[in-house]
């Protein structure tokens, strides 16, 4: 695979970094993910340290050399991330869940794969346009998919900072993702909100264009540093140019069981509330795990 | 029960008629209704009593005119969705739990276009009745053997990753032995913000911790322990709380320490008051911190 990567975390105005980032090669694979641990909960850095962690290491034990379903495995990952976290804290019986919010990328035979809980962002960047983006698990994008607030309203909105889920918590986390095919050039930019939150979108796409990962990346920490002044969040950044040619659309088809990447921006973000909705199957399905564990617990 | 289709501000569900089958369960009759549910006795076919909660917000679904099946308008239908989803956890979340304090659940089903949750029938009368009947001044070692069980319950409840978010007299029952049972795990499910952004809150004022008013990104068990030293409260004999959204801004709730001076041990008041403090990190951080403090 031919890719350059950069990464950075800092600290920002914070007294201690909370952010964890990483990744990890195979020779068939690669993963990078960031993890934002939540302040106000204790010990988020333990547990963005602990989702990092399962990451890696699920990665070292599967991707041999690629993964079977990078898809499954994100997914999967993401509720092993979780139990770490929730273990974690009934072994050390912590009076307060730790939490954390991830994303994670796996690419692989020139598609990437990505998946996110919370306000962590994955931005699939080509020709100075964004490609696809995730969305954040907060109040303010949900405010944003039903029309009440624009895009730009988010940085400075009050309830900015509520997320709808996490790692560690009292529930499950249910991770959305996505997958592309990679066109070369394309930037694979994986950034925690200290990051994308003082940066406007035009800056952010701006930064990339004529840069080399190397140059683009320190930049946009500064500007972002100095756009969020005191206020300045830990801010950490994984970022990817693709080096080779897209691969053939059909050689990978039965590679990518998830749903069409977005084209475009705004009707990425656009959807309603679909990934709340529950079919018919999920309705039977839960009831059947539920008898399943009521019969399991019955006297006698 | 009078019943009007699309009535403006709210929506007035009519409860199974008496008779109906489900499953294999005869309705005997409505026990309670609430903004989620309706709560019914029923028989199943050895005749063993049975309380069966059924899923119905009635912001969202609409039953009227005797029919068994609810309305539920195209546009809500999403929002309806989400809510079965956060019945099903708390289905979940009691079908793991197995507790001498916490209510049993028997079944579980789908029918009408909804979901049933089928529980133990138990007798005795809640704590709410039981203060109301005693006038308040319940016995020291009444309230704090009673307490030290109920904790126990809530102890499983809050190890098994679920939050109660409603604990208040009229949620604990006392059998005709005394034991209390913790029941209606309905807003248990709001321990998840994700959900439900149309659904009713049903915390009680009063009873409810001030970040279920305020800031639900704080829920911990901290929040439930502010509900057992509201209930707590009650139990020395003053039922009518100051709700907790009131109190941040002029807190006219006397410390039970100077309220029952003398009347109860120092020991228990400010046990009491310590549950009621208005800053989550200020309350005792888990049940068990609690009950070693109870039993001092």
């Amino acid at each position: 695979m031919k890719f350059s990567l950069v990464r950075d975390s800092r600290r920002g105005m914070r007294r201690v970094n909370e952010d964890r980032v990483g990744h990890w090669e195979s020779p068939g694979a690669l993963l990078m993910a960031v993890a934002d641990g939540l302040g106000g909960h204790l010990h988020g850095e333990i547990a963005a340290h602990l989702a990092i962690e399962s990451f890696g290491a699920a990665f070292l034990r599967e991707a041999r050399p690629k993964l079977a379903d990078p898809a499954r495995f994100l997914s999967r990952t993401m509720a092993a991330a979780h139990e770490a976290i929730v273990r974690h804290t009934e072994k050390l019986q912590l009076s307060d869940m730790p939490r954390t919010v991830l994303v994670a990328c796996v690419v692989q035979d020139g598609y990437a794969h990505w998946s996110n809980v919370g306000d962590c962002r994955f931005y699939l960047l080509r020709e100075g346009r964004v490609i696809a983006r995730t969305r954040d698990d907060t109040v303010v994008q949900l405010l944003v998919d039903e029309g009440r607030i624009r895009e730009e309203a988010i940085a400075s909105h009050p309830e900015r900072n509520r997320l709808l889920q996490t790692l560690g918590g009292y529930q499950a986390p249910r991770p959305a993702g996505a997958s592309a095919r990679l066109a070369k050039d394309d930037v694979l930019l994986l950034c925690s909100d200290g990051f994308w939150g003082p940066l406007t979108q035009r800056q952010l796409l701006h930064g990339f264009i004529a840069n080399p990962l190397g140059q683009a990346i320190p930049d946009l920490m500064a500007l972002a540093e100095m756009r969020a002044g005191d206020e300045c969040d830990n801010l950490s950044v994984v970022a990817l140019a693709w080096g080779e040619d897209e691969v053939a659309a059909a050689d990978a088809a039965q590679t990518v069981p998830q749903r069409e990447p977005a084209t475009d921006v705004q009707d990425f973000t656009a959807t309603d509330l679909d990934f709340l909705r529950m079919s018919d199957e999920d309705i039977e399905r839960a009831i059947a795990e539920i008898r399943a564990a009521l019969r399991k617990n019955a006297p006698r | 029960m009078a019943s009007q289709a699309n009535q403006p501000g709210g929506q007035v569900n009519e409860p199974i008629p008496v008779g109906t089958r489900l499953e294999n369960y005869r309705i005997v009759h409505l026990l309670a209704s609430g903004g989620f549910s309706f709560v019914y006795l029923a028989h199943d076919e050895n005749e063993t009593p049975v309380a069966i909660k059924e899923y119905l917000p009635s912001t969202l679904a609409l039953r009227a005119n005797g029919e068994s099946y609810p309305r539920i308008p195209e546009q809500d239908l999403a929002t309806f969705r989400v809510g079965m989803k956060s019945f099903f956890e708390e289905g979940r979340a009691l079908a793991g739990l197995s507790h001498p304090n916490i209510v049993r659940v028997l079944n579980f089903f789908r029918a009408n276009e909804t979901v049933y949750l089928v529980m133990r029938y138990e007798r005795g009368r809640t704590l709410h009745d039981h203060i109301g009947r005693r006038r308040g001044a319940l016995k020291e070692p009444w309230i704090r053997a009673t307490f030290a069980q109920l904790l126990n319950g809530l102890r499983e409840v809050h190890s098994n990753k679920l939050l109660h978010l409603d604990i208040k007299p009229s949620n604990v029952y006392l059998r005709t032995d005394g034991t209390p049972v913790l029941l209606d795990f309905g807003a248990a499910r709001q321990a998840f913000p994700a959900e439900g952004m149309k659904l009713p809150q049903t915390f009680t004022p009063g009873f409810a911790s001030p970040e279920q008013h305020v800031d639900r990104e704080l829920l911990g068990p901290w929040s439930d322990i502010y509900s057992v030293g509201a209930t707590m409260y009650a139990c020395l004999g003053n039922a009518l709380l100051q709700p907790a959204d009131q109190r941040l801004n002029d807190d006219k709730l006397g410390p039970a320490r100077r309220v029952w001076e003398a009347k109860y041990s120092h020991e228990l008041l400010e046990t009491v008051d310590w549950c009621l403090q208005l800053h989550h990190l200020d309350r005792p951080q888990s049940v068990f911190a609690l009950q070693k403090a109870l039993r001092s």
